[in-house]
């Protein structure tokens, strides 16, 4: 059953539409990323679904009903922002007590719940502090129990690391998606960071100036990204541009302008057909010298190649084009020396242009 | 001595000091209000007395001393003051959370409107009201004072109470709507409690305003309506001891909110805010 449907959902700012006629279910129980760049208009999305924001245009449905219109507090969201947002004011039992309170909950059980809730975030006995005696971590996890204290239908996070450290912020994403699925309950998360999203999400929707560019698993998002946008955002790719040249039984070959002839799996290509190529650094093959078997395998010039400790980050050069690839940790070859390497035909991503 | 107390008494102390650099200079008043015979070139004054202060605050008559009983000025005094600064804070209160919050039209323009009567002169502002304020049997009531009061008052309201509510983020606003507060309830559970201080020092700065205002006063509500500083006012200059008094009795509230405003300023209303 769809808990979250949004039907054609636009919202404009002056000339600006920062929703563009969006359609999107999130499932029961599942976690969906909104994935973009800042301005893709993924926290527009969101705080239209929370009813911070009422949309110009399109319907958003939670479960069988529609809360276009309705206001915030009626729409039974939990919500976590980006600056915690934790009322300064209260104690920590108050800023979770806060809205069970709202709901005339009997006291006893208002102290057992937010009691469960801090054992579940992992800051038991931590009631009686104020916010600001908290670490930013420990204030985010207080924001997250905040919202889940309530059970909420859904729940709503808007870049909830991003205040975070590195390291802290690598920690959470495990915790959130860990509590998310010991719940049970439906999220949508909002990232501009593609390593959080690929770790955290059931679903991925990468949204491009207020588009839904693709919907999918993280690994369908990764290994078959629809178009160059979605390539170029979610993990590292080298791009080549290539014409379809020849087709054959079970491959096709395409050629560069520059004349580099590249042979890949059929699929649907047509000969004359434009397609761009997308590389990714893991499926770059360095070889021990000149190949035997001469597909796919060039010989190409190194551009500069930089030390990172487990692997060497290097940029290549074939032909007119640049391909990035991690080395295994060894020697840290120089500028301008010559390596072979092959570009397996299987791996290779096409994206028609 | 536990921690508790040796703080206090360092608060005390500091407390004191801070009185003593703000009122330190003013304590020539002191002195003038007690001098009976002060004559140049005596560094203090040959005779002292309470005689000034008796006779102001009615516990003595003698015609010998050139003072009157101040307690009908207090009254009024009082009166338009408490009065002014409640209908200038529920004017503000709303007024500044609206223009914090919403986008108001020309909202520019009405901030600016509201610096008016202090972007000017104040006298030719109040001469041209007069004739309105008569027409509206205004002139000389203590209804009309009121209303003057307010015009002048409204700028630090409306400026303070704006800034107050603009230096609360509007997430803790949207967190509360996310738990099921309604606007009405935030605003009273965590608007209200998070301004509080700027909104104190809005109240202060009215009712000092309203508390000390001269020119409007004098133009409005003479010759009916006599307020503290128009008693100060007409007595300067050659009866220094009774102005003393006067100016002395005036400073108290402010040493009260001074008092007031430590003992609300707690640091959980300050910290976190900006987080």
């Amino acid at each position: 059953m769809p808990e979250v449907k949004l039907e054609r959902v636009t919202k404009r700012y002056g000339k600006v539409t920062a929703v563009d006629r969006l359609d999107l279910v999130v499932h029961d129980g599942e976690i969906l990323t909104l994935l973009g760049p800042s301005g893709c208009g993924k926290t527009t999305t969101l705080r239209c679904i929370a009813g911070f924001i009422v949309p110009d245009e399109g319907r958003i449905f939670l479960g069988e009903e529609e809360v276009t219109r309705l206001p915030p507090e009626q729409r039974d969201i939990g919500f976590v922002f980006q600056n915690y947002a934790l009322w300064p004011h209260m104690t920590v039992f108050q800023n979770l007590a806060f809205g069970l309170q709202l709901r005339r909950t009997p006291k006893e059980e208002i102290r057992e719940r937010v009691r469960e809730v801090l054992s579940l975030v992992r800051l038991s006995g931590m009631e009686d502090r104020y916010p600001r005696q908290l670490s930013g971590g420990q204030q985010q996890r207080v924001a997250l129990a905040r919202a889940l204290v309530l059970r909420p239908r859904v729940l709503l996070l808007d870049e909830p690391l991003s205040n975070l450290d590195a390291k802290l912020r690598e920690e959470m994403r495990f915790e959130i998606r860990e509590l998310q699925r010991q719940l049970g309950i439906t999220a949508i998360y909002v990232t501009h960071d593609q390593a959080e999203a690929l770790v955290l999400s059931d679903r991925i929707a990468v949204l491009n100036e207020g588009r839904l560019v693709q919907l999918g698993t993280p690994e369908e998002i990764y290994q078959r990204p629809a178009n160059r946008f979605v390539a170029g955002f979610i993990g590292l790719s080298s791009f080549i541009e290539a014409r379809v040249v020849e087709v054959e039984v079970e491959t096709a070959v395409l050629e560069t302008e520059d004349g580099i002839r590249l042979r890949v799996p059929r699929n649907a290509l047509a000969e004359g057909q434009a397609v761009t190529l997308a590389v990714r650094p893991e499926h770059v093959e360095v070889l021990e010298g000149s190949p035997a078997d001469p597909e796919n395998a060039f010989r190409v010039e190194v551009i500069r190649a930089a030390y990172l400790g487990d692997s060497i980050d290097c940029r290549l050069r074939l032909g007119k084009w640049e391909l990035r690839t991690q080395l295994p940790p060894g020697r840290v070859p120089p500028p301008g020396e010559a390596l072979w390497i092959r570009l397996p035909r299987e791996k290779l991503i096409l994206i028609p242009a | 001595m536990g921690i508790k107390w040796r703080r206090a008494l360092l608060e005390g102390l500091l407390l004191c000091f801070i009185f003593f650099v703000i009122f330190g200079p003013i304590s020539s008043l002191v002195i003038w209000s007690i001098a009976i015979r002060w004559y140049w070139p005596h560094v203090l004054p040959q005779e002292i007395g309470l005689a000034y202060w008796k006779q102001a605050l009615g516990l003595q008559r003698d015609w010998a001393i050139a003072a009157v009983s101040i307690w009908g000025a207090f009254g009024t005094s009082m009166l338009v003051a408490l009065v002014s600064t409640a209908l200038v804070m529920t004017m503000a209160i709303p007024a500044g959370y609206a223009l914090a919050r919403f986008r108001v039209p020309l909202k520019a323009l009405i901030l600016l409107l509201f610096l008016m009567p202090k972007a000017f002169p104040q006298q030719p502002i109040f001469v041209n009201l007069l004739p309105t304020f008569t027409k509206w049997g205004l002139a000389g009531t203590v209804q009309g004072v009121i209303l003057i009061h307010i015009l002048v008052c409204l700028i630090f309201g409306v400026w303070i109470t704006t800034s107050a509510f603009k230096a609360i983020p509007q997430e803790l606003e949207e967190a509360a709507r996310s738990v099921g507060a309604t606007r009405w309830r935030t605003f009273w559970r965590v608007l209200l409690p998070l301004a509080a201080p700027g909104l104190l020092v809005s109240t202060v700065f009215v009712f000092i305003t309203s508390l000390t205002e001269f020119t409007g006063t004098f133009f409005i509500g003479l010759p009916f309506v006599t307020t503290l500083p128009m008693l100060l006012y007409s007595s300067s200059g050659y009866n220094m001891q009774f102005a003393s008094v006067i100016a002395i009795v005036l400073l108290i509230p402010s040493l009260l909110f001074m008092v007031l405003i430590q003992r609300v300023f707690r640091p959980e209303y300050m910290g976190g805010i900006a987080g």
